[in-house]
């Protein structure tokens, strides 16, 4: 975007001293006087304060390119969510109605930080034919897009909301809104009834211990393998997903494993990495979690999951939510098994359709083949 | 009702070559109306339109008074056909083939059938696929008897079969005409065939009728005249003259129908002399007035 | 007459429909072989999945392949005949041929309820794993209505003309054509796209084959 220029200009900027024949040395002509690293320091010195004026020069120069590219453009304000863009017939406001609905529901009061991080959208013709514009710094679309591919656009395109490593590790990414929150929520019902791992099954047969266990909000012990609950689950896990750590002191471990030495197992997951070890439910079970968690503490839960960096991850949830993290992980539960998906692939009005079909080639055949001797 | 099949100014077209542009013929109740003319006359196209399996492009056909096509199911029903090729599904037996048709016709008589069967000695058990020529012409001549139609449709049931199938197939419809009063419209190119128990004759040549009267009258009344002295315009003749043909310059052999004895008085009217009247087989006849008609239609 | 027409369908689809009765009977036991037994490793329950999704892709095959061949087998026999024998049948033509497609409808009931026997019996001998559900009557259902609509669909192009086969055909490839132009114009027309898509979603008349077939499903 901007950066290639201002690394040019800071970079004419700073070498123009250079360019002049100056030194950047100032101190005494008898430099032999000076111990080096005292020279190296004042050195060093220069060249922050001239680096420091060079990118302000740059800022300066972004800003005119910057207002004098969307100097045509109109800005849109749903929420605290800023957009500006050029006329077109993109359906925009419908867009913005709904990612500025997601973020209200997943930040709550704290979405008015999107104030200060507008987005920049470029609509252009579809016809590829058309010259397009050399877009800095802006989202370029075409305009026959429906409001609901822009709506994923946007929020694709949208710097979310800082949030602390604590937050980012144990979800296994960042927190990031969802335009399809159902859609999501039916994928971890999936995951639920599918997963290999008996806590998340157990999780599903209404075992609410089990189900912090696969959140990984709860330990049972600092063993890596507290949520895998049996040999089988041990040996799979081993054999599947953790072959590329099997070297050196670990190889002989793992062998033993997939030979179904379940002490062998023990002993290979205690060696590795607990980070390495796959967990019992993907990051979107997690991110669901905390959808539910914010939606029960009302508006302000966000500001409060946010509050304290340092706490347990269930401590936080359940203040998040404003009340204890059984209750949390028992809404989350009875979320998730509401949103099962429909599963055979027939509408009900699929069986009208089609007999209404048959009905119409049926008497397509009967009128193409009264003629039929030539 | 006195006419079986009545055709007024049928017309027809199939692609650029063939076409029937004006046909007008009646098959009086009762009749055993032969149908003649060579490959490609249009016999066939002229069968299939009278049974509502081509479309007409104008004029009117009326089947036993039914009119066709629109009302051609029910004139089926009393129709019995035979057609030009074996039309029946060869993966069937005789007794399933039999048992096929019966459904369709309410008329169909199985004592009838049993014993054309048994006549025709034909095995049940056979698929048609696997039958001789012959047993194939025997079986479709079955099917068509067997249902007592009123009006059976042959379109050369004898062709390519040998001269005892001939007889036997013959010989069936003679019997079922000698039983029920049937009307019968057969066509043929095989005219000897015919000139024994057909009493009308119609002759068709591209797409057209080149003639229509009783069998007796086609047969007696085209003769071989051998003329002296022709006139040079023959002028308003009691017959039809169908061609003249100079011999040596001074005689003429003149093709004539409708002859009577009487008609002799013409020539001496004209001062002719009329040398020799010869009587013309059917075959003869059948070539002669073809050739005059060609010759008109030039 | 319709027994007459029924006996003699048989007589030339009954390969066809043996084969079919017995495949829809088969498929989907097979597909459910891995959750036979209790001793099943519930670890495997993504794989039942994948295995039943991946026999699943089988039943709008025979589906189609039973539709095309009992259709095509309804008109062989009168394409070879020229279809002289049935026009000098005494019956109007339209009730001939619903004659004919009730016929051949018939006889592709035993496939349909061979699946559903099939699906019962599956379901039945099955141990699933908490969540998971059988859904042996909807998937018998909708092979039903796939084969119906599949035999429609190759009947009416069946009982057509060459002239007919040939204006089909015709417009097909003009479709095609301008796809081809469209893309070498660098105009975005994607015609072949979008008719994939009216032909094979729904409402379009293929819309029944599309989609998973799952006799087991959460």
């Amino acid at each position: 975007m901007f950066e290639g220029r201002r690394l040019l200009v800071a970079f004419w900027v700073a070498s123009t001293p250079l360019l002049r024949g100056q030194s950047l040395e100032r101190g005494p002509a008898s430099s032999d006087t000076l111990a080096e690293p005292t020279r190296l320091r004042m050195r060093a010195d220069s060249l922050l304060r001239e680096w420091r004026r060079a990118n302000t020069v740059a800022d300066v120069v972004d800003s005119i390119d910057r207002a004098r590219a969307w100097a045509a453009s109109e800005t849109m304000s749903v929420g605290s969510l800023r957009i500006v863009a050029n006329p077109s017939p993109l359906p925009l406001h419908d867009a913005a109605a709904r990612v500025w609905r997601v973020l209200d529901s997943l930040y709550g009061d704290e979405a008015r930080h999107f104030e200060r991080r507008p987005l920049f959208v470029v609509a252009v013709d579809p016809d590829t034919t058309v010259a397009r514009p050399v877009v800095r710094g802006g989202l370029m679309v075409t305009w026959d897009l429906d409001a609901d591919t822009l709506a994923l656009l946007l929020l694709a395109n949208l710097h979310p909301l800082d949030v602390d490593p604590a937050l980012v590790a144990w979800l296994g990414g960042s927190l990031r809104p969802t335009v399809h929150p159902e859609r999501q929520r039916a994928r971890v019902y999936v995951e639920l009834v599918t997963t290999p791992w008996a806590v998340a099954r157990d999780c599903f047969l209404q075992n609410l211990e089990h189900c912090g266990l696969a959140l990984d909000l709860t330990r049972l012990d600092e063993s890596p393998e507290s949520w895998l609950q049996n040999p089988a689950e041990r040996r799979v896990v081993v054999s599947r997903f953790l072959s590329s750590l099997s070297r050196g002191a670990q190889a002989r471990a793992f062998h033993d494993c997939t030979n179904n030495n379940d002490s062998a197992c023990v002993v290979f997951l205690r060696s590795i990495p607990r980070e390495a070890v796959p967990r019992p439910l993907t990051s979107e079970a997690r991110k669901t979690l905390v959808d539910v968690a914010l939606q029960l503490g009302g508006r302000d839960a966000y500001h409060r999951l946010v509050a304290n960096p340092d706490s347990p991850m269930a401590a936080r949830l359940a203040k998040a939510a404003g009340v204890r993290i059984d209750s949390v992980i028992a809404r989350w539960r009875a979320v998730i098994v509401a949103s099962r998906p429909a599963s055979v692939a027939l509408p009900p009005w699929g069986l009208w359709i089609a007999i209404t079909w048959t009905v119409c080639f049926a008497a397509c055949a009967l009128r193409s083949s009264r003629w039929r001797v030539n | 009702m006195t006419h079986a099949v009545a055709i007024q100014h049928l017309h027809y077209r199939a692609g650029k070559r063939f076409a029937i542009p004006d046909l007008t013929l009646t098959v009086p109740t009762g009749a055993i109306y032969g149908f003649l003319g060579p490959n490609g006359s249009g016999k066939t196209t002229t069968i299939r339109l009278m049974l509502g399996m081509l479309r007409p492009a104008g004029g009117t056909i009326t089947v036993l008074g039914h009119g066709v096509p629109n009302d051609v199911p029910r004139a089926l029903a009393r129709i019995g056909y035979v057609p030009e090729q074996p039309h029946v599904d060869p993966t069937l037996t005789i007794d399933e083939t039999m048992r096929f048709h019966a459904a369709f016709f309410s008329t169909w008589d199985w004592p009838w059938a049993r014993q054309l069967a048994a006549t025709f000695a034909l095995d049940g058990g056979q698929p048609f696929g696997r039958l001789s020529k012959g047993e194939k012409g025997k079986l479709l001549m079955l099917l068509a008897l067997a249902q007592r139609p009123e009006l059976l449709v042959l379109d050369e049931p004898t062709e390519g079969l040998d001269p005892v199938v001939r007889r036997d197939l013959l010989a069936a419809i003679i019997e079922y005409v000698s039983q029920r009063e049937a009307t019968v419209f057969i066509s043929s190119h095989l005219i000897h065939e015919l000139e024994r128990f057909c009493d009308w004759v119609a002759v068709m040549d591209d797409g057209r009728l080149a003639a229509e009267v009783p069998m007796e009258r086609f047969k007696n009344s085209v003769k071989r005249l051998r003329i002296a002295n022709p006139p040079r315009t023959p002028g308003d003749t009691p017959f039809v003259l169908l061609a003249r043909e100079s011999t040596n310059g001074r005689a003429e052999t003149w093709i004539v129908r409708d002859w009577a004895p009487a008609m002799a008085a013409y020539f001496e009217r004209t001062g002719s002399s009329l040398d020799d009247i010869i009587d013309l087989d059917l075959e003869e006849a059948f070539v002669e007035v073809l050739r005059a008609f060609r010759a008109r239609n030039r | 007459m319709f027994q007459v027409l029924l006996y003699t369908q048989w007589k030339w689809s009954r390969l066809i429909v043996t084969v079919g009765t017995v495949a829809g009977f088969a498929l989907p036991i097979v597909s459910v072989q891995g959750a036979a037994g209790a001793a099943r490793n519930p670890l495997e329950t993504g794989a039942l999945l994948a295995a039943v999704q991946s026999w699943g892709a089988l039943y709008p095959v025979l589906a189609a392949a039973l539709g095309l061949l009992v259709a095509i087998a309804t008109w062989a026999p009168d394409h070879r005949g020229r279809h002289v024998y049935a026009l000098a049948l005494p019956l109007p033509r339209w009730r001939y041929v619903l004659l004919r497609f009730g016929a051949g409808l018939s006889l592709l009931a035993a496939p349909a309820l061979a699946v559903l026997a099939g699906a019962l019996l599956a379901t039945a001998s099955a141990t699933m794993p908490p969540g998971i559900q059988g859904y042996p009557v909807s998937l018998a259902v909708r092979f039903a209505l796939a084969v119906v609509v599949g035999y429609a669909v190759f009947f009416a192009v069946s009982s057509g003309t060459q002239r007919t086969a040939g204006a089909i055909l015709g417009v097909i490839g003009l479709l095609i054509i301008v796809h081809i132009i469209g893309g070498v114009a660098g105009v975005d027309l994607d015609v072949v796209g979008r008719l994939q898509g009216i032909v094979l979603g729904w409402p379009g008349p293929l819309g029944i084959f599309s989609g998973r077939w799952m006799l087991l499903d959460v």
